[in-house]
């Protein structure tokens, strides 16, 4: 399980459902002058950089991932704008091709010598931040299920869809567990669709990642979230190692109370499927053949 | 009655195969292996699958590397990359690239390498072999190991190797792993250079017991052979790129 090869034959789907909703415009705690919904903008707009250049040959971008991100607040629905907003999953190549912006600018990198280099670099931008209404996340996760079951008729074979989930509060259209499960209860033949659900928080309040059991969860919503997070397979496990995240055999994709870094690294492990080495290694100036 | 004195010449059978990864086109292999038996050197490099022009870079690693004479040192060999890399990425300049391809040009390109030279003049013939990455020279006398370079245990191979990078301003921590290795040899002794999956199933095959896993199968066959375990999950899918050198005796006078 979680084993198949991601080709372009059988690529795999990745899921990012995002809150949107007016709390979003609150500041992290300790950080007045950042928004939520600004950072985690930002955040998702890197994840899609990453996906588009891990499937970077040369010149060519294969479709290795199929790819939805939804936003929910005011409305549920597709958050890209342009060509691509009509379609609810879109092959990575086309991601690559219809950025909203491409914004150029410059980046600090080791010389290699004990010096620094800085170099030219492009940060493409496809979602603007949103925070706006409610907390349908009912809804949401019911239009990933719809948009998964489309999916997996055609893509029954190869490594299961992965939704990443981020939520700054509870839902205001109903418990979220019945609709979950529907979602972990969809396979392929490589194993049942991942949902990986990160809380971020304004209070200061200790964050809980990856956890293997309810015990250390504070109430009710979290227990409720913990219920509807897969548990992360041998790959994503070794992702969190590399990041020095906490994680252990039988820990669930769920961060609870999350913090800026929680967020950058919940999407580093999300997406760090079948060991497909993550960008930041490049940057870090290793490869592997 | 005088004696005759015999002289001892050596004779090397070479067989090599080139596999495409399954399910993709022979134009997007990224291994790449290459012979000279003038210079008796032999090399294979494996592109790295993210990396940008990786099978330029890996077809231009093998293929100058057996047309030299040097590049057996640390020293060398970091100069000939340098240089190497250097021209790769100036064809780079002038093309007119995407923002995502612009940005992997960027970090360079990367390649697995091992390449090994045959001594063949004297009545000991002996090898000396340099490598980066998880492309390795397996040295087996009689169907058991006598040497691996890089890399001697199947389990040694993982996702994340240092390669040899076409970006000269990494070389100050890559080329500490460069691996330099020699040995000698008898009649009989068999050198394989194989790219990662074949050789750490090579590898794996040799500690359950096997012996040499395919010297009797002929080319054809031995393609079929790889595809159906490639395809039986017993050897990873990805490019296999082997090359198989046999050294035998042979007297003279």
């Amino acid at each position: 399980m979680y084993s198949a090869q991601i080709t372009r034959a059988n690529p795999t789907c990745i899921i990012l459902l995002i809150d949107q909703s007016g709390s979003m415009a609150d500041p992290f705690s300790g950080d007045s002058a950042r928004k939520k919904s600004d950072f985690v903008a930002e955040v998702v707009n890197h994840t899609l950089h990453d996906l588009v250049i891990r499937c970077t040959k040369t010149e060519e971008v294969r479709n290795y991932y199929h790819v939805s991100v939804i936003g929910y607040g005011r409305s549920v629905g597709s958050c890209f704008s342009g060509p691509l907003s009509a379609r609810p999953i879109v092959p990575i190549a086309e991601v690559a091709d219809y950025p909203l912006q491409v914004k150029s600018s410059y980046k600090r990198v080791s010389d290699g010598a004990g010096g620094w280099v800085e170099i030219p670099v492009r940060y493409p931008v496809w979602i603007h931040p949103s925070s706006d209404g409610k907390t349908p996340m009912c809804e949401a996760l019911g239009k990933a299920k719809e948009i998964l079951e489309r999916w997996l008729y055609e893509h029954p074979r190869g490594f299961p869809p992965t939704v990443l989930h981020l939520t700054d509060g509870e839902s205001s259209d109903g418990d979220p567990n019945d609709i979950g499960r529907q979602i972990m209860s969809l396979a392929t033949d490589d194993g049942a669709v991942l949902l990986f659900n990160c809380h971020i928080s304004t209070r200061r309040s200790a964050k809980i990642e990856y956890p293997t059991d309810e015990r250390s969860l504070p109430d009710g919503f979290a227990r409720s979230l913990f219920a509807i997070s897969s548990r992360l397979p041998t790959n994503f496990l070794a992702a969190a190692a590399q990041l020095g995240v906490n994680a252990a055999e039988g820990s669930r994709g769920f961060v609870f109370n999350g913090d800026p870094s929680s967020i950058v690294q919940f999407y580093e492990i999300g997406t760090s499927l079948t060991g497909m080495t993550p960008y930041r290694w490049m940057d870090d100036r290793t490869e592997t053949a | 009655m005088s004696s005759v004195k015999q002289s001892v010449t050596w004779d090397l059978q070479l067989r090599q195969l080139l596999l495409t990864k399954l399910g993709q086109e022979a134009s997007e292999c990224e291994d790449s292996l290459a012979i000279d038996t003038e210079t008796c050197r032999f090399a294979v490099a494996d592109g790295a699958t993210e990396a940008f022009d990786a099978r330029r870079w890996a077809e231009r690693l093998a293929q100058n590397w057996v047309q030299r004479e040097a590049t057996l040192t640390l020293e060398e060999f970091r100069v000939w990359v340098a240089a190497e890399g250097r021209e790769l990425q100036e064809s780079w300049n002038g093309l007119s690239l995407s923002w995502y391809s612009e940005e992997k040009a960027r970090a360079g390109s990367f390649a697995a390498f091992v390449g090994v030279e045959l001594d063949l003049g004297t009545d000991a013939p002996s090898w000396k072999a340099i490598a980066l990455g998880d492309t390795c020279l397996l040295h087996c006398r009689n169907g058991a190991l006598v040497k691996g370079l890089p890399l001697s245990h199947s389990e040694s191979f993982n996702t994340a190797p240092i390669l040899v990078a076409s970006d000269s301003t990494l070389h100050e921590s890559s080329m500490r792993s460069v691996a330099i290795e020699s040995g000698s040899c008898e009649s009989g002794d068999v050198l394989l250079l194989m790219s990662d999956a074949a050789a750490a199933w090579y590898l794996k095959g040799l500690e359950n017991g096997a012996r040499d896993l395919f010297d009797t199968k002929g080319d054809e066959e031995l393609s079929r052979f790889f595809d159906e375990e490639r395809l039986a999950g017993r050897i990873r899918n990805d490019d296999l790129a082997i090359i198989r050198i046999e050294i035998k005796e042979r007297r003279v006078g």
